[in-house]
This record gives structure tokens, C-alpha cells and sequence, in this order.
């Protein structure tokens, strides 16, 4: 007696079904995992994508939610475990586990608590996707990023920071609202350190290659009358006041995460803004991770290119630089 | 933005013919009057000086101007047109984000607007949604507890309320929410007198009634998101037994939304091929197959994962996006959504003659419901959905103020 199944499809291939091509994990189904899986979702980047979490009652609960939704989407394959045999093969391993920043609480604070986690998580996630590419997202993004290369053994373009990407994403976002342009024809690069000290650069910031410090030599400085010094404070200042508001930041961060995750994936060689070892570069010496324009493609960060910097922006990236290695070094891996 | 000076300043610097800031050109402006040949020479010094002073006050006020001035030249300064694809969710809640950024991601709006009544929630959203705006396309995202943010909209999805507290009855969930709908229905018509109404608050069937009877739109402009998320996990795991893509099963479930909602075994089918002709006890219970399990399990679905953690979203929220799409680009496809059964004083679908909403397959385009398909349904279906549609008059008829 045959099942309804056999008597409405025949099966004629004689191949094994392949493996997936584009997969992706995300380790971590808090709010900012899961806005990075749905956005990744929602732009179909992906044929089979991955959860791992500690939590097992959630991370089932989240992938049911998703997969209830599989009618709407082109990801035919959610799977979800706290083992990581789930994840084997990921083209793209999103790493958004960890503690989260409180209210008031500095990125640095978190450091400790991270890297025991990520302890954990890293060679786990190397032993069944040992080609993969990492992405970075906890905070503090660049020491995690650097404990991430370190503890992974994987050369470092295939270990990224999510670094300035959204830090550059809301200061174009300010940028376009004050001059009612969309944010994607405004021009403008964070680098540096996420968070607190990060350094905007005055000099690259255009609309359709017209330099705005052109326009206005002020820009940037205290002298500036337009103050265009205080849209880079709301830059660093945007997490605190989020997460004042509404607990946590999600969606921004995701939907940054799935920009990258696209092209890595689709080996676009876009140039974004984000975290990578920077030693020998702007006058850097120590083995830190910081955030620069790179060029990302499907063998992840290929590239970097070499922005012309003036003197004191200089000296604040070996600031930073400093500031993360004496944390750094302290850490025990 | 000082944008009103801009005009005053291209307008006077072409007029005055005067050099771009910072260059030196030796250029004149000769005043032509018939003046004596004795008075000409003070004439032409009082003109040089009169010269020099203007050219300091353009470069002066030059230096004044911003960098928008100096960059943008406008060439259109009316008053900005309204919207054309304007999305409102009211609640922002787990299932109210899930929609927007749904909505977002899919370039269905351009603009959204969020509305609750937690402020500093509110605005959290909306920053967040707006630092991501960089990724988007949709330009204008706005918040407010005041109604005014929300006017013009196209679709304005609802998922406010309140949720069943322990040992409540439906009927007491039911009146508070009505209470809550009271505040919210007749402020959203207010200002966007034309807009199709999504509810999806729970219990959703009886809620989409009283947002039409409180709205006063006819009822083709007000829509139960229904069984559109019970058909789609429907199909998403029946196309899991067979391999296949949710999208490539079609099988509908109709009625109420929740624990008596009809799986049509009838119209199951896979490139038209019927299941039922295949297996006649399909959703029987003498079933070998246990095929009915499948809709057990979507009925379950809901509390599993609630059970799990601590609510569902993802899948609304991408099944809400998905009706909305249909509505603003006039599609016209059928979707199983809540809609009123009683077509006018003589006669309902299927025989039911009460005001209820129930989930039918409804063709959605630009004007809301454009009509609805009559799906032939077993004597068995109909009554269950005719038991439905009395259980919830049995509700609807005791609500006060309505």
C-alpha cells in the first residue's frame, strides 16, 4: 500500500541532494541575533541557516517562529541546536552571544564575561566549519574580534568585526536628515574603535564627491557653527540612548550585519567599515583590531584601503589602539 | 534647515555678477548716469567703493551660509506631497515590530509610522528602526502617541491589546480590549479616513467585528489577519511531509483563528493534483496516515511556542507583511483572512446569518477585500464554521458600547 506521498511524487534523481551552498549561523538568539537572522532572511541571502544558544526552550521557540513563516521566505532549510553538528558547513558564522552592555554600562565592561564565553563557543564553532568566515558582533566588538582570531586559529581575513559598520550607518542616517538627502548618496566613514572613541573622518565625508569640509572648513572642529561635531556625539551617544529607551538596540545592528553578510556571500567586494588587524597601519604597533574600510568578498576581508589621515586622527586610532591592547593583554586565552 | 535663504542668495549672487568667493577678479560695475565731466572721477571712486563694500557683504554672507546652502541648489520648494504608500502599526509590542520591520525589509511603505502609548518604548523603535535606515528604503519613519503621525495611511495594521491573564474568561479579554479598540479605532479614522484596517489582536475574529462596527469603514476596508498564519504553517508543514517547498502545497484553513479553525482536505493539492483524490480518509480519523495530526499540530503551534518563548512573532509578522503587500500593490491575490460572513439582510455565506467575521478566501487588491472565493466545502465544514460563527455572536452580543 503505497503512502499518499509515493503515489503523488515520483522520485527520479539518483543523486544525493547537495549540501548547502550559502549557509549561515548565528550563534546567540537574543534580540540582536535575531534581528540579523530575519534580516538575513528577509534579503535571501542564504539556503540554510543555523541557531545555536545555551537556552534550548528559546532557541526551539525562536526557530518555530521562524520556520512557521517559511511560506514567505526562500531559506528552505532553519535548523537550531545547542550542539554545534548544526552549524557544519556555514559559509558565514554570525557571532552575537554574550553579555549585554546596561544601561550606563561601558563596552569595555563586558570584556571578561565575554571571552569566557566565547572560550566556548569558538573552537566549537571552527571544529564543524573550519573554512568559515567569522563575523563578529558582541561587544566589545574589537577585543572580541581579536580573542575570536586568537582563539579560532583562522587567518585573519577570515575573521571580521561588525566594528564602525553601524556607527557609519547612523551617522549617514543624521547626515542625510540635516541635508534631506537619503542616507545611502551621503558619504561619510567611522573608523577607528567602536564606541566611545571612534574617529569620523571629516575629510571623506561627501555628497556626490563634493567634500563638505570643502564647504565648510570648520566642520568638525569646536569652531564650527553648523556644529557638525555634535552628529558624531549622537553617533556615540545613539546606543546609550536606544537602550534608555527600550532596553537593548536590535534592529539597526541586524539589518548592518546582513548588509556585510551580503557581501561576503555574493562576493560583491564592497568596501564597509569594519574591524581588522591594524598593526602596521597609521602608525599602529600593537596587535589590536580596529575598524578601517575593507573590502569584503567570499573569502572574507581581502582588502584594506588606506585612508589619508590627518595627524590627530591618527593619534586617536594609536590611542584606541593602546587603550585595547592594555585590556588585551591582561586577558588570559 | 534654513532652506527659505537659499533662493535669496543664488538669486542675488547672479544678479550681482559678482566673482565666486575667494578668487580675485578685477570686474566693474559701471554706473551709467549722466553726471558732469567734473563730478565723474568722484562718481567712478564713489562707485569703486560702493563696489568693494557690496562684494564684502556677498562674501560675508557667503561665509554665513551652510554647508546645505552652498551644496544644494533646489529647484522645486512647495509644500511636500503626502505620502503614497503609507504604513501605520499600532502597538509596539514583539508582533507589532515583527510587522514593521517586515514591512521595512520587503520595501512595502514609504513611510511608516509606529503608535503606543509607552513612550519611551516608542521612541527606542523608532531610532532603532531609523539607524538602520542606511539599509532600507523607505524614507520617512515617524512615532507618536498622538494620532496625527499616522495620517494618511494606506494600511494601518493593529496589534494593540491586551493578553488573557490566568483563569480569565474570553469574554472579560474581550470587553477590556474593546475598551482599549475604543481609544484607537475612531483616532485612526480620523486621520486616515481612507485606509484599510489589518487587526490582528487576539481573540482576532471578534476584535476585527468590533473594529468595524467601531470604525464605521464598510466592511470590505476592515480585515482579521484570521487564519492567513494557520494556512501558512498549515502549509509549511504539510510540504515538510512531502519535501517540497510551503509555497509549491496549497491548502487552506479557514473559520476561526485558534482551536476550531477547518482544514479544507478537500482543496489540498500539489500542482493541482488533489490529496484527497489520492486518500479519501484524509483528516479522518481513520486515517492511516494520521494526516489530521498535521492540523493538530498548527493549532498547537501557537501555544508551543509561546510555551517555549514566551510568545510568537516572526511568523505573524511576516504573514502581516505579506497580506499588506497584496493590499498596496493591488494584487489581487487570495488570501484566508477574517471578513464579514453576512453579505446583507438576506444572506451569508454558508447559510450564516449572523454579523461575524470568519476566515474565507478573500481576493485582497488596493480597495481592500475585492471579493471573496466560495470554496465548495463538505456539509461537515460548514457546520463546524456555522458553529464557529455562533459561538462568537454568542460573545459579540453581550459587549457594551460598541
Amino acid at each position: 500500500m503505497s503512502s499518499t506521498k509515493e503515489k503523488l511524487i515520483a522520485h527520479v534523481s539518483k543523486e544525493e541532494p547537495a549540501g548547502p551552498t550559502n549557509k549561515v549561523t548565528v550563534v546567540g538568539v537574543g534580540m540582536v541575533g535575531m534581528a540579523a537572522a530575519v534580516s538575513i532572511l528577509l534579503k535571501d541571502l542564504t539556503d540554510e541557516l543555523a541557531l545555536v544558544d545555551v537556552m534550548e526552550d528559546k532557541l526551539k521557540g525562536e526557530v518555530m517562529d521562524l520556520q512557521h513563516g517559511s511560506l514567505f521566505l526562500k531559506t528552505h532549510k532553519i535548523v537550531a541546536d545547542k550542539d554545534y553538528s548544526v552549524t557544519a558547513n556555514s559559509k558565514v558564522v554570525v557571532v552575537t552571544a554574550g553579555a549585554r552592555q546596561q544601561e550606563g554600562e561601558s563596552r569595555l565592561n563586558l570584556v571578561q564575561r565575554n571571552v569566557n564565553i566565547f572560550k566556548f563557543i569558538i573552537p566549537n564553532i571552527i571544529k564543524y566549519s573550519p573554512n568559515c568566515i567569522l563575523l563578529v558582533v558582541s561587544n566589545p566588538v574589537d577585543i572580541l574580534t581579536y580573542v575570536a582570531w586568537k582563539l579560532s586559529g583562522l587567518p585573519r581575513n577570515r575573521v571580521i568585526g561588525s566594528g564602525t559598520n553601524l556607527d557609519s550607518a547612523r551617522f549617514r542616517h543624521l547626515m542625510g536628515e540635516k541635508l534631506g538627502i537619503h542616507p545611502s548618496s551621503c558619504h561619510a566613514w567611522v573608523i577607528g574603535e567602536h564606541g566611545d572613541s571612534s574617529v569620523p573622518v571629516w575629510s571623506g565625508v561627501n555628497v556626490a564627491g563634493v567634500s563638505l569640509q570643502g564647504l565648510n572648513p570648520d566642520m568638525g572642529t569646536d569652531n564650527d557653527k553648523e556644529d557638525w561635531k555634535s552628529v558624531h556625539k549622537m553617533v556615540v551617544d545613539s546606543a546609550y540612548e536606544v537602550i534608555k529607551l527600550k532596553g537593548y538596540t536590535s534592529w539597526a545592528i541586524g539589518m548592518s550585519v546582513a548588509d556585510l553578510c551580503e557581501s561576503i556571500l555574493k562576493n560583491l567586494r564592497k568596501c564597509h567599515p569594519v574591524s581588522t588587524l591594524v598593526k602596521g597601519m597609521h602608525g599602529v604597533n600593537e596587535e589590536v583590531f580596529l575598524s578601517v574600510p575593507c573590502i569584503l568578498g567570499n573569502t572574507g576581508l581581502t582588502d584594506v584601503v588606506h585612508m589619508t589621515l590627518k595627524p590627530d586622527e591618527e593619534k586617536q586610532l594609536v590611542k584606541s589602539a593602546e587603550t585595547l591592547w592594555g585590556v588585551q593583554k591582561e586577558l588570559t586565552l | 534647515m534654513k532652506r527659505p535663504d537659499v533662493q535669496w542668495i543664488t538669486v542675488t549672487s547672479s544678479s550681482l555678477s559678482l566673482p565666486e568667493a575667494g578668487t580675485r577678479d578685477g570686474s566693474l560695475i559701471h554706473c551709467s548716469a549722466p553726471y558732469s565731466r567734473q563730478q565723474q572721477p568722484a562718481m567712478l571712486v564713489s562707485c569703486w567703493c560702493l563696489y568693494l563694500g557690496a562684494q564684502r557683504l556677498y562674501r560675508h554672507v557667503l561665509s554665513m551660509a551652510s554647508v546645505v546652502q552652498k551644496l544644494i541648489t533646489p529647484l522645486f520648494s512647495g509644500t511636500l506631497e503626502p505620502p503614497r504608500n503609507k504604513v501605520t502599526v499600532v502597538g509596539v509590542g514583539q508582533v507589532g515590530m515583527a510587522c514593521a520591520v517586515s514591512v521595512l525589509l520587503r520595501d512595502l511603505a514609504d513611510e511608516l509610522a509606529l503608535v503606543d502609548v509607552v513612550e519611551d518604548k516608542l521612541k527606542g523603535e523608532m531610532m532603532d528602526l531609523q539607524h538602520g535606515s542606511l539599509f532600507l528604503k523607505t524614507p520617512k519613519i515617524v512615532s507618536g502617541k498622538d494620532y496625527s503621525v499616522t495620517a494618511n495611511s494606506r494600511v494601518v495594521v493593529v496589534t494593540a491589546g491586551v493578553r488573557q491573564q490566568e483563569g480569565e474568561s474570553r469574554l472579560n479579554l474581550v470587553q477590556r480590549n474593546v475598551n482599549i479598540f475604543k481609544h484607537i479605532i475612531p483616532q485612526i479614522v480620523r486621520y486616515s479616513p481612507n485606509c484599510i484596517l489589518i487587526v490582528v489582536s487576539n481573540p482576532v475574529d471578534v476584535l476585527t467585528y468590533v473594529t468595524w462596527k467601531l470604525s464605521g469603514l464598510p466592511k470590505h476596508r476592515v480585515i482579521g489577519s484570521g487564519t492567513n498564519l494557520d494556512s501558512a504553517r498549515f502549509r509549511y508543514l504539510m510540504a515538510e511531509r512531502m519535501g517540497i517547498h510551503p509555497s509549491s502545497f496549497n491548502g487552506w484553513i479557514l473559520g476561526e483563528h485558534g482551536d476550531s479553525s477547518v482544514p479544507v482536505w478537500s482543496g489540498a493539492n500539489v500542482a493541482g493534483v488533489s490529496l484527497q483524490k489520492l486518500n479519501p480518509d484524509i483528516g479522518k480519523d481513520t486515517d492511516k496516515e494520521n494526516w489530521k495530526e498535521t492540523h493538530k499540530k498548527v493549532v498547537d503551534s501557537a501555544y508551543e511556542v509561546i510555551r517555549l518563548k514566551g510568545y510568537t512573532n516572526w511568523a505573524i509578522g511576516l504573514s502581516v507583511a505579506d497580506l499588506t503587500e497584496s493590499l498596496m500593490k493591488n494584487l489581487n491575490r487570495v488570501h484566508p483572512v477574517s471578513t464579514m460572513v453576512k453579505m446583507n439582510v438576506f444572506q451569508g455565506m454558508y447559510g450564516i446569518g449572523d454579523e461575524v467575521y470568519l476566515s474565507l478566501p478573500c481576493v485582497l487588491n488596493s480597495a481592500g477585500v475585492g471579493s471573496v472565493v466560495n470554496m465548495t466545502l463538505t456539509g461537515d465544514e460548514i457546520s463546524q464554521l456555522k458553529k464557529s460563527a455562533d459561538m462568537l455572536w454568542h460573545i459579540q452580543k453581550d459587549l457594551k458600547d460598541l
